[in-house]
């Protein structure tokens, strides 16, 4: 497999006042050249926090696990073990932007309001890219023009206030691929947009990505928008993947309740009447985990006895369709 | 930003204008005026009887007998149209030549506190905000609870008293008596320069200890701002960012708060020049007030008001470049 990116057991801690909290555990995905993953979960459940740690973003008070390995091959072919690099080195500075790049879901607050769009994209290319001034300039215009902005040439000198949130979306993503990255890292990057909006920015995204034959990681809640993006999915829950596979056999035939849930909230036109049934309760705080499965206290065919006693292990159901739940322990082939 | 310029450059002559009118109603306000003053200072104790007429006529010898208005546009015609401040009556001359000097030394003394002040509480507040929660920010955050709790009067004492001791250096006043009445010359600005530090240091204390603080919450906000990571996730290397991106918002608070750092620095100074004995106008002011010599105390209230409306506008201008969204607000 032509795998760019592969994460093995990555668990992330946090030092806090209250102790140490662990919203990552065990977690390990890979993403192959020109596919995407796409992670869905709830919020806490530490899809933003893994991908952070792929670029060493985390604060201070972040611990990486003794046994995760994050290795990354970079466009030279060198292979990275991004868990070993100093936070501030040269190597680290490199692989943010230049490697793996970055979209967030605030358009307007990813911008500095107190810099124009064109002084932030400059300042990234000449960063990355061996150009002077006047070089970055009109490559950046070129960005702009990429990402299907009119008039690049006068809005490169605008700040990101004057634009709309549409088009702020569209000149983030120019400022992030000016840097070169092949691998995109792209966070909730349409939840702030309007519907319409958001299929243009999800097809550009998909076009861009293709012409450039870039890995993408995306993280969204939404499964109706990772049916129409990604390749692969990984489902997380309280920091965990319970549930992994091609995106059509995870839409077609979710095997774990949580992921069977989170389908059903999803509102569906075509049945006006249908009722919309939403994963009963709210997900745990990270200072009171459960034992046995994340998962079982919401559980609607939780097993008495098992469930809230036994983590379960990854069930390989073959095609890459993996789950961790006990309903479907006899059926595959377990992994770890 | 041009427009913009003119716009705030049209409201400080408004607001100086309104000031000037303050200014000499303030001038007005003492009961009795110079006339009184010097009939008294002139014949108490010679036995000369003065009658009202006497006082009278020295009124109109004064131009002091004319009324109100005409006397606040013939005043203000004088500074606008010929920098005249009028007459210093118990100095018998010009008020220009009465404040002359410690006008200067005045500004130089504001100017160099307001730079040890920026100076110092700038860089340290985002030192201490960067490094959030270390033993040197707590050292810091116990120096300027010290700072704010001691009275500037206080540690003028202590300093005049330990550089005496250690250095038996003569640090009082603002010049060394080789220069004091020497002309103006490169060795008497750096004279000035070595005494300089003092009452800047003395009158920077808890301005430095606030604005610390001040920097140091703003810093810690901005740093946790999506546009920080997102620069940082670009590979922006860390002390560029730091500049780059939060402090310019930081020092935004400081910025505009200029203007009330002058005016204190103005009501703290008088305390300190009479502990470290230093000439400047706030003693003088005093004198002329109870002289009742009112254009004296006009021409340095004029003064004093005119630095913080002006620095005011400086700091709008200032304010305006860190961050291009208040000239949006103010165009649109």
């Amino acid at each position: 497999m032509d795998d760019m990116l592969k994460v093995e057991n990555l668990s992330i801690a946090f030092r806090t006042d209250e102790g140490l909290i662990a919203p990552v555990q065990g977690v390990s995905f890979s993403v192959q050249k020109g596919k995407t993953l796409g992670l869905v979960g709830e919020s806490g459940s530490g899809k933003s926090i893994s991908t952070k740690a792929l670029m060493r973003l985390l604060p201070g008070t972040a611990i990486l696990g003794e046994d995760t390995k994050m290795t990354y091959r970079a466009k030279n072919g060198e292979i990275i073990d991004i868990e070993k690099l100093a936070p501030n080195s040269r190597k680290t500075r490199h692989l943010r932007g230049g490697e793996i790049g970055m979209i967030f879901q605030e358009p307007m607050a990813s911008f500095s309001p107190v810099y124009t769009v064109g002084n932030q994209m400059m300042e990234a290319i000449r960063l990355h890219r061996d150009m002077n001034k006047k070089e970055a300039r009109e490559f950046a215009i070129e960005m702009l023009d990429k990402v299907g902005i009119s008039n690049p040439a006068q809005r490169i000198d605008q700040y990101a206030h004057e634009m709309s949130g549409g088009m702020r979306q569209r000149a983030m993503i120019a400022l992030t691929l000016s840097a070169g990255p092949q691998l995109l890292i792209a966070d909730e990057p349409t939840t702030a947009l309007d519907v319409t909006i958001q299929a243009q920015v999800l097809e550009l995204m998909s076009d861009l990505q293709r012409d450039l034959g870039m890995g993408m990681i995306f993280i969204t809640h939404d499964l109706g928008v990772i049916a129409q993006i990604a390749d692969e999915v990984a489902v997380m829950y309280l920091g965990t993947i319970v549930e992994r596979g091609p995106t059509r056999d995870i839409i077609r035939d979710p095997k774990h309740p949580y992921t069977q849930g989170l389908l059903e909230a999803i509102p569906k036109l075509d049945s006006l009447t249908h009722r919309l049934s939403p994963v009963p309760g709210d997900i745990p705080s990270p200072h009171a985990r459960p034992t046995g499965c994340p998962f079982h206290t919401r559980c609607t065919r939780k097993i008495e006895g098992v469930c809230d006693v036994k983590a379960p292990t990854e069930v390989d159901l073959g095609e890459g369709h993996a789950v961790a739940c006990f309903l479907h322990a006899d059926e595959g082939r377990h992994v770890a | 930003m041009l427009r913009f310029t003119l716009e705030r450059l049209v409201g400080m002559v408004v607001t100086m204008a309104l000031v000037s009118v303050m200014v000499f109603l303030i001038m007005e306000l003492p009961p009795g005026d110079y006339a009184d003053r010097y009939a008294f200072r002139k014949y108490s104790g010679t036995g000369v009887n003065v009658t009202e007429a006497d006082i009278q006529a020295i009124r109109v010898d004064l131009g002091l007998d004319k009324p109100l208005v005409f006397r606040y546009f013939d005043w203000i015609g004088g500074i606008v149209l010929h920098g005249d401040f009028g007459q210093a009556f118990a100095f018998e001359t010009s008020v220009l030549k009465v404040i002359g000097d410690k006008i200067w030394l005045t500004l130089g003394i504001l100017f160099s506190t307001l730079i040890v002040t920026y100076m110092v509480s700038i860089p340290i507040g985002i030192y201490a905000a960067v490094r959030r929660a270390s033993v040197a920010d707590y050292g810091l955050t116990v120096f300027s609870y010290l700072g704010l709790a001691l009275p500037n009067f206080l540690l003028a004492l202590i300093l005049l008293y330990f550089a005496n001791k250690w250095f038996g250096a003569d640090i009082g006043g603002l010049f060394s008596a080789d220069y004091k009445d020497a002309p103006w010359s490169f060795a008497k600005a750096w004279d000035l320069f070595k005494h300089l530090w003092l009452p800047a240091f003395v009158l920077a204390w808890s301005a430095v200890a606030y604005q610390l603080q001040t920097v140091r919450a703003t810093m810690s906000d901005e740093i946790n701002k999506l546009a920080v990571t997102a620069a940082r996730a670009r590979g922006v290397p860390e002390t560029k960012l730091l500049i780059k991106y939060p402090a310019r918002l930081a020092i935004n608070p400081v910025v505009s708060t200029i203007g009330f750092d002058v005016n204190r620095i103005f009501s703290e100074l008088p305390i300190v020049a009479v502990v470290l004995g230093l000439t400047e106008l706030g003693e003088l002011l005093l004198r002329a007030y109870l002289d009742l010599d009112m254009y004296v105390a006009g021409a340095i209230l004029l003064l004093l008001t005119f630095m913080i409306v002006f620095m005011n506008f400086i700091s709008d201008l200032l304010l305006a470049w860190l961050d291009p969204r208040i000239k949006l607000g103010a165009s649109s």
